[in-house]
């Protein structure tokens, strides 16, 4: 049986007037790698930033390892930012802007969360982090400020610094949405590889190439509901919705394999 | 009339200037360090959540900044002993007045820094698992810090010119030591431009340090 990591009931967002997230119910088991894809304001960057509470949702519920995050009140789950802060830690996340912290060099950057949140010992921080810079391909790096570097250089760190906290889920928001397309490859050479590890990544991304080769499961956002979810193969070559049909008809990038049913 | 230059006197009453000097000096980093240090609160009070920190940070602000720093003073000399138990001396109604509104601009310095900051990095603090009081320490006032150091040093300049304001309620300071020179000498042009001279000697070098800072950090 596989081990649920996170999940969310019917969880709905809105900004003042606007629903972002109409009711999203989802389930991510361990070792799973799930794209979201959809049009943008679709709502899927805003699902993800819910699943680790950089948004609050504004309703519905979230669990991890199937405990619920947050407490119930009235009927209403109600978060504390206390009770939030351990919950992030277990989340890892990468932002489309890298998010990098630019006063502090490449191992820093690295070493900050084990060392400020989790507390490690400098010993085991600093070598916890030389050894997730070598697993982005950068050991080389260390002493260099993120100015210096190119953006898959700093997107590349700043995945080993979600990664430094050794969280329970990677959530990547649009990695590679900022990329010269040149430097796209070694960002999501090093995304794939921590999937083949069997590490649970959740990505929103506009990279279909990639979500079809390497995602084993693919959700299709428009206006703030799941429209249509499947295998890669079912979602991105043999989608049912039209709108689906629509949206990857519009990415030209997409190249379709044939259909086997076409054949 | 020909005018007779007379800068002897205003050289011979060196120890009116001298303590002038050091009156000036004693209110102007006096109210700098207190200002800077409530301005960090005051500062951070105005992006509290609770409004019950908020706005009377809010309040507090636009008051001090909005007042000219001449009737906050005579203010705290004139009104403040009636209105409550303490007498105050000069001193301490120009520390008072003037402490104050630097706190107010510093408040602003320290507000306008932090809100440079990208809401990203933020973001990323949180998203690793940081409090907000590490989010705070870590990752915004170290980057906010350097933004705000030009913006510091002209307030340095600015307040330490505004001391001379004290001068209103015969606190011993430059200005009314000149004052008190030339109504003995009869020597106002000689006075007042010594005692010119002797602020632009004072802070004309942190001038120089904001134009030196603010090319470091353009590039």
């Amino acid at each position: 049986m596989s081990l649920e990591i996170l999940s969310c009931r019917n969880l709905k967002k809105q900004f003042v007037e606007n629903q972002v997230l109409q009711g999203i119910d989802l389930q991510i088991n361990k070792g799973e790698s799930l794209a979201i894809i959809g049009a943008s304001g679709s709502g899927k960057s805003t699902l993800l930033r819910c699943l680790n509470f950089l948004e609050i949702p504004s309703s519905g519920e979230v669990r991890l390892r199937g405990k619920l995050i947050g407490s119930r009140q009235n009927g209403q789950v109600v978060y504390q930012e206390r009770d939030l802060i351990p919950i992030r830690a277990k989340i890892g996340m990468v932002f489309q802007h890298f998010n990098l912290f630019p006063h502090m060099t490449v191992l820093q950057n690295v070493m900050e969360g084990p060392r400020t949140v989790l507390k490690l010992p400098k010993s085991e921080y600093e070598s916890r982090a030389i050894s997730y810079l070598e697993k982005v391909s950068i050991p080389e790096k260390r002493n260099a400020y993120p100015s210096e570097l190119s953006g898959g250089q700093q997107q590349r760190v700043a995945i080993a610094r979600a990664l430094a906290m050794e969280p329970e889920i990677m959530l990547f928001d649009e990695a590679t949405s900022a990329l010269d397309p040149e430097l796209v490859g070694e960002v999501l050479d090093v995304i794939l590889k921590l999937m083949e590890e069997g590490l649970t990544c959740v990505l929103v991304t506009h990279e279909l190439g990639f979500a079809y080769s390497a995602a084993q499961r693919v959700l299709f956002m428009h206006n703030g509901v799941v429209l249509e979810e499947g295998s890669a193969y079912d979602v991105l070559v043999e989608p049912q919705q039209p709108r689906t049909i629509e949206f990857l008809r519009g990415h030209s990038r997409f190249q379709l394999p044939a259909s086997k049913n076409s054949q | 009339m020909e005018h007779v230059w007379d800068f002897q006197t205003v050289f011979a009453s060196w120890s009116l200037l001298s303590q002038g000097l050091f009156n000036t000096l004693k209110l102007g980093l006096l109210t700098l360090i207190t200002g800077m240090f409530f301005g960090f609160f005051v500062g951070l009070g105005r992006y509290s959540r609770s409004s019950w920190v908020n706005f009377p940070a809010g309040v507090f602000v636009e008051v001090f900044r909005n007042t000219p720093a001449l009737v906050q003073i005579m203010w705290f000399y004139f009104a403040f002993p009636i209105i409550s138990p303490f007498d105050i001396d000069a001193f301490a109604a120009a520390a008072l007045g003037l402490g104050l509104n630097t706190t107010a601009f510093c408040a602003e310095i320290f507000r306008g820094g932090i809100q440079s900051i990208h809401r990203g990095q933020w973001e990323a603090g949180k998203a690793l698992g940081m409090t907000y009081r590490e989010q705070v320490w870590r990752i915004i006032l170290p980057q906010a810090v350097v933004r705000m150091i030009p913006a510091f040093m002209n307030r340095v300049v600015e307040l330490m010119k505004m001391t001379s304001l004290a001068s209103v309620i015969a606190f011993g300071e430059l200005m009314h030591q000149a004052k008190t020179i030339s109504t003995y000498h009869f020597n106002p042009i000689e006075s007042y431009t010594v005692v010119a001279l002797l602020f632009f000697l004072v802070i004309s070098p942190f001038a120089f340090l904001v134009y030196h800072l603010e090319n470091r950090f353009r590039k």
